[in-house]
């Protein structure tokens, strides 16, 4: 797996694998690759894979980004290549077989621990981002946050778009409910959509609630575009950017 | 304690909790309190060597008690630094049991530097208050709130453990994250630093809500599911915890275990209502 060594005057800073997330190069420090410089732009540049081809791309830094000596927008990098930065020049490694400290989460090879720790700041984001460099699908990275939106394609509501920002959502004739169902009989729960780590599910309240047609059995992780009907009404979930 | 539903039913809020040191464990460095007459549920999971996980829960508790109860309490500077201008939209007894976990941190933290003893310990925190039919939670750590309505568990808070934040950026799935190793790494937790970020969430709440606030003894022992059937089969609160306990403790009780249940009965003499009694109630 190729990597990218971040160098300062032929110090090595730090290294990080390119995975199937693109490594994020700045001086925010929530980049994979920060670099506490003021030449440097808050978020600066990326790179990435497309296919099998590496590349960088310029994030309309102020400093802007050089391969070799190259001022560019977008390149192909190629292994042995320089992206410069400020004082500060990246190497791209693209032939090096990393060793990971995570193979892909299924057990980590860190030893047992048994007792509750805390992690500090700084071994915390270096552990996240040896992990992040391996994630490839979240619907939370930051950066480029998605909204969680119902849509109402139809039935009788108070509004036709309903963003998720809660925890749980009630969808009902409650006065306390997010999507309001107007009409006789309606329940006053319908259902519920909550917000767990790993993305939004949809629940039964008095009513059993189908998605893309079905039935739910009980909690359903809801995916984007799905058809989501219940009490008659009618919502595509969507994550709208 | 009584409060009243929006639409006007008056609904009693009864409640109990159970805390047990588990089957492996030879103290127990959970704490909790509720707090009948304001309606607060107060849970902490302290950590660190010696008696001092002990130490940093109870005082993760009776912070939150003295502040919440004492009117006067925070209303000055008190040396804890809030984070940010937060034009939120809380209510304002979100804010204040937020502020209270900020002492609550600031407390912890402070006590660890003057001891050099108690250095390393820290707590979890997770805390609920009903004013009104409105649910404050305030939490750092994971330790959990739940709600059971209709018959589905709802999960209120968000754990602030390693594996919970790789689910969160898609690295791992729950199941991974459920047989990770790496399950006791917290990324937050009180008395680490002099300032922590703590989680607010609001939740209107219904009559024949139930609310579980538990530590990760029952949560890494006893499924969501099993949690769920347990609530909706024991309606005494005090049973309820008690029988949760019991399940861990059947599973190996690998850990301490606390758990706190709180119904919304259902008091109104309105129409129908009749209809609605439970069979299986024990006034």
């Amino acid at each position: 797996m190729a990597k990218l060594s971040l160098m300062f005057e032929n110090k090595l800073m730090k290294e990080v694998p390119i995975g199937a997330r693109p490594v994020t190069i700045g001086r925010s420090p929530d980049n994979d690759l920060a670099v506490d410089n003021l030449a440097v732009s808050n978020h600066h540049a990326r790179v990435y894979y497309e296919g099998s081809r590496l590349v960088v791309e310029d994030l309309d830094s102020l400093n802007g980004t050089f391969v070799n000596d190259l001022r560019v927008e977008r390149a192909t990098l190629h292994d042995g290549d320089s992206i410069w930065i400020g004082k500060h020049h990246i190497k791209v490694d693209a032939t090096a077989d990393t060793a990971l400290p995570f193979d892909s989460g299924r057990k980590a090879a860190a030893p047992k621990i048994n007792e509750t720790m805390v992690l500090d700041t700084k071994v915390r984001r270096d552990m996240l981002q040896q992990a992040a460099a391996l994630g490839e699908r979240s619907q939370f990275s930051p950066g480029r946050l998605k909204m969680p939106t119902l849509v109402v394609l139809s039935g009788r509501v108070d509004q036709k778009e309903y963003v998720l920002t809660n925890k749980l959502t009630v969808i009902g004739k409650s006065p306390m409910a997010t999507v309001r169902l107007r009409g006789w009989f309606k329940p006053k729960v319908a259902a519920q959509i909550n917000q767990r780590d790993d993305g939004y599910y949809l629940g039964t309240g008095s009513k059993i609630p189908s998605v893309n047609g079905a039935p739910i059995q009980g909690p359903v992780r809801l995916n984007d575009g799905d058809l989501i009907e219940v009490s008659g009404i009618r919502m595509n979930f969507i994550f709208r950017e | 304690m009584l409060t009243k539903s929006l639409e006007g039913d008056v609904v009693q809020i009864v409640s109990g909790g159970v805390t047990d040191v588990g089957r492996v464990r030879t103290n127990n460095e959970d704490s909790f309190r509720i707090l009948e007459p304001l309606n607060l549920f107060i849970l902490s999971d302290g950590m660190g060597g010696e008696a001092h996980g002990e130490v940093a829960s109870a005082m993760a508790v009776e912070t939150i008690v003295k502040y919440c109860s004492d009117p006067d309490e925070g209303t000055d500077e008190t040396g804890v630094t809030l984070h940010g201008a937060e034009s939120d939209h809380w209510a304002p007894e979100t804010k204040r049991l937020r502020n209270a976990v900020y002492q609550a941190n600031f407390n912890i933290y402070q006590s660890a530097q003057k001891h050099p003893e108690q250095r390393g310990m820290g707590a979890t925190l997770t805390v609920g208050w009903i004013n009104g039919t409105k649910l404050s939670i305030a939490h750092v750590g994971d330790s959990r709130a739940y709600l059971l309505r209709t018959g589905g568990l709802q999960q209120l808070t968000n754990d602030h453990s390693l594996v919970a934040e790789q689910v969160r950026r898609g690295i791992l799935t729950p199941q991974q994250a459920e047989e990770s190793e790496m399950q006791s790494v917290l990324l937050r937790a009180l008395g680490a630093h002099p300032e922590v970020d703590v989680d607010t969430e609001e939740v209107d709440l219904m009559p024949r809500d139930v609310l579980l606030f538990c530590s990760d003894g029952l949560t890494r022992m006893v499924t969501e599911p099993e949690i769920a059937g347990s609530l909706q089969a024991e309606t005494v609160p005090m049973a309820a915890a008690q029988k949760l306990v019991d399940l861990a403790n059947d599973r190996g009780g690998l850990d301490n275990i606390t758990v706190i249940v709180a119904r919304l009965e259902d008091e109104s003499k309105g129409w129908f209502s009749w209809l609605r009694r439970d069979p299986g109630k024990k006034a």
